[in-house]
């Protein structure tokens, strides 16, 4: 059965060099990726984004992003936008020690205590906001996050349709409301359902659309019109899979 | 006679690699301890997304890029941004002059990725000094 | 077939050329006419990180299936590069001197490692992983790696 992708939340960091705060950006993002949710993460090096690097641009097109700045410059979140997309999530290191209190963060290359605390006060911060991205639910009686995650199949799967630009990543436009709208996952989905002989009915899309919506952002006044483009898209599949006779 | 007053340096500060940060800290003891009047740091992202100090900096001094690697993203966006790269210095190739400062770490480099950063910065000292002397640059 | 197979994890893609067999480890060997190139994949070049340093054996050397036939050194790994295949070594690539960056840079292509003429290439290529059962090995490696952080 082909396998969907994991959904995975990229993480930009300014790293910017003139402020404590840049560098308070970096150890955070750097916390994050490798201690508090190194399966959940995916590092974008903002040097290689600026300059081209297309895997970190396709996944940041694809998959939610947060963007970590020390200021109100927002570089991060602006080059993301620039080259990617919107980021799922913004975060600036001065309102996280606004809010948390803290004193203002000192030192580029060795940071004061004031610093350090931003650092894990930012961290935390994005950690919430990657289980939050992910759909991630935490069960205080269990302390343990509930599994809610749709499985991911264990054999691998032959060539997908993929972006375009070379990453490999499964898409499919379709039009909505007379716009191309690309769809993360779409042709995966497809195979899937086909494969156990889901029809294309009203009540399929629905399934459809739902696990749609794991992989992409759809506007809640705009699911009908999803449910019945999804619904035409997946019979023209199912057609189209058909053994010729 | 020499008219450049300031050398402008550019590290990568790439966050995926131990290289992104070696090429960081050595920029961090250029401006802070080595060369502090002779030298200015322009932060990449702001240069690239437009900040008008960072192109005026750029524009008027001569820069030094410190990349980590070969894709020498800091050289190229630099150029890109109006400026004008006098001389490269790629971590990996410095690495290889210096084989046993092995860098590890990027929150925290380990002793092996001071050195090798402390390294760096004297070499890039001394080229600020030969850019403001009026001798050219290179790649390092 | 393609001129690659091609397999995305998170914002990597890992390519595989397919017209070559491999070992296990990630070490490519191309016949023609009865001379064989060998190098790294472009799996395991990403894996192991950028190549600070390269040493391939000497031309004349005789390797068996399996000696070492290079070793590589990253920031990330040492590693010793079994040969896929016996024969006596005719060329070491010299910019594994200079520039073993180009193994990172053009793995199928400028990045080869040496070249050696086979001293019974079916037998060793019988030995030896396809194009397609290679990447479906390493689409394993890379998943399990993924799995471990």
């Amino acid at each position: 059965m082909p396998k969907l992708p994991e959904k995975k939340v990229g993480i930009v960091a300014c790293s910017g060099e003139e402020l404590a705060e840049g560098t308070v950006t970096r150890l955070a993002a750097l916390r994050v990726l490798e201690e508090l949710r190194p399966r959940d993460t995916v590092t974008i090096c903002l040097p290689l984004f600026l300059a081209g690097g297309e895997g970190d641009r396709a996944f940041a097109r694809f998959y939610p992003t947060i963007a970590v700045d020390g200021c109100e410059l927002r570089c991060a979140a602006r080059a993301t936008e620039k080259y990617s997309g919107k980021p799922a999530a913004s975060i600036v290191v001065t309102d996280v020690v606004d809010e948390a209190g803290l004193d203002q963060p000192k030192g580029l290359r060795h940071l004061n205590e004031a610093s350090l605390q931003a650092v894990e006060a930012t961290a935390h911060h994005m950690a919430f906001m990657v289980d939050d991205l992910l759909g991630k639910r935490w069960s205080r009686r269990q302390g343990a996050f509930l599994d809610d995650q749709i499985p991911v199949e264990a054999e691998d799967s032959s060539r997908t349709a993929t972006c375009a630009c070379g990453s490999g990543i499964p898409i499919q436009s379709v039009a909505v409301n007379g716009e191309q709208v690309t769809l993360i996952a779409l042709p995966v989905l497809f195979e899937q359902f086909q494969e156990v002989g889901k029809p294309p009915t009203p009540e399929i899309a629905r399934e459809l659309l739902e696990q749609v919506k794991i992989y992409n952002q759809v506007p809640e006044e705009l699911e009908a019109v999803y449910l019945d483009v999804l619904r035409q898209e997946y019979a023209n599949f199912c057609i189209e899979k058909e053994p010729v006779k | 006679m020499n008219q450049h007053k300031k050398v402008v340096i550019v590290p990568c500060s790439g966050i995926g690699k131990t290289y992104g940060t070696v090429s960081r800290e050595a920029a961090y003891e250029v401006i802070e301890d080595l060369r502090a009047e002779q030298a200015q740091l322009v932060a990449l992202s702001l240069l690239v997304l437009g900040d008008d100090d960072a192109r005026s900096a750029v524009g008027q001094y001569p820069a030094i890029a410190i990349d980590g690697c070969k894709l020498a993203c800091a050289s190229k966006m630099v150029e890109e941004s109006g400026g004008h790269v006098v001389q490269e210095y790629a971590v990996l190739d410095v690495y290889r002059r210096y084989r046993q400062f092995k860098p590890r770490g990027i929150a925290e480099l380990n002793e092996g990725g001071q050195k090798l950063a402390h390294a760096l910065a004297e070499e890039v000292a001394a080229s600020v000094d030969e850019l403001l002397a009026g001798e050219g640059g290179q790649d390092a | 077939m393609s001129e690659y197979l091609k397999y995305t994890l998170d914002k990597f893609t890992f390519q595989v050329a397919t017209n070559r067999y491999y070992n296990a480890d990630g070490v490519w060997a191309k016949e023609e006419d009865g001379q064989v190139s060998i190098g790294l994949s472009d799996f395991l070049q990403q894996r192991s990180g950028d190549i600070a340093f390269a040493d391939v054996v000497e031309p004349g050397t005789d390797l068996g299936f399996g000696d070492e036939m290079a070793s590589i050194e990253t920031i990330k790994v040492d590693i010793s590069l079994p040969s896929p295949v016996s024969g006596t070594v005719i060329e070491a690539n010299p910019a594994m001197e200079m520039e073993p960056e180009i193994i990172n840079e053009d793995p199928y292509g400028n990045g080869w490692l040496a070249i050696i003429e086979a001293t019974d290439w079916l037998a060793d290529q019988a030995q030896l992983l396809s194009p397609q059962a290679y990447f479906e090995h390493m689409v394993a490696e890379a998943e399990e790696e993924a799995k471990s952080l």
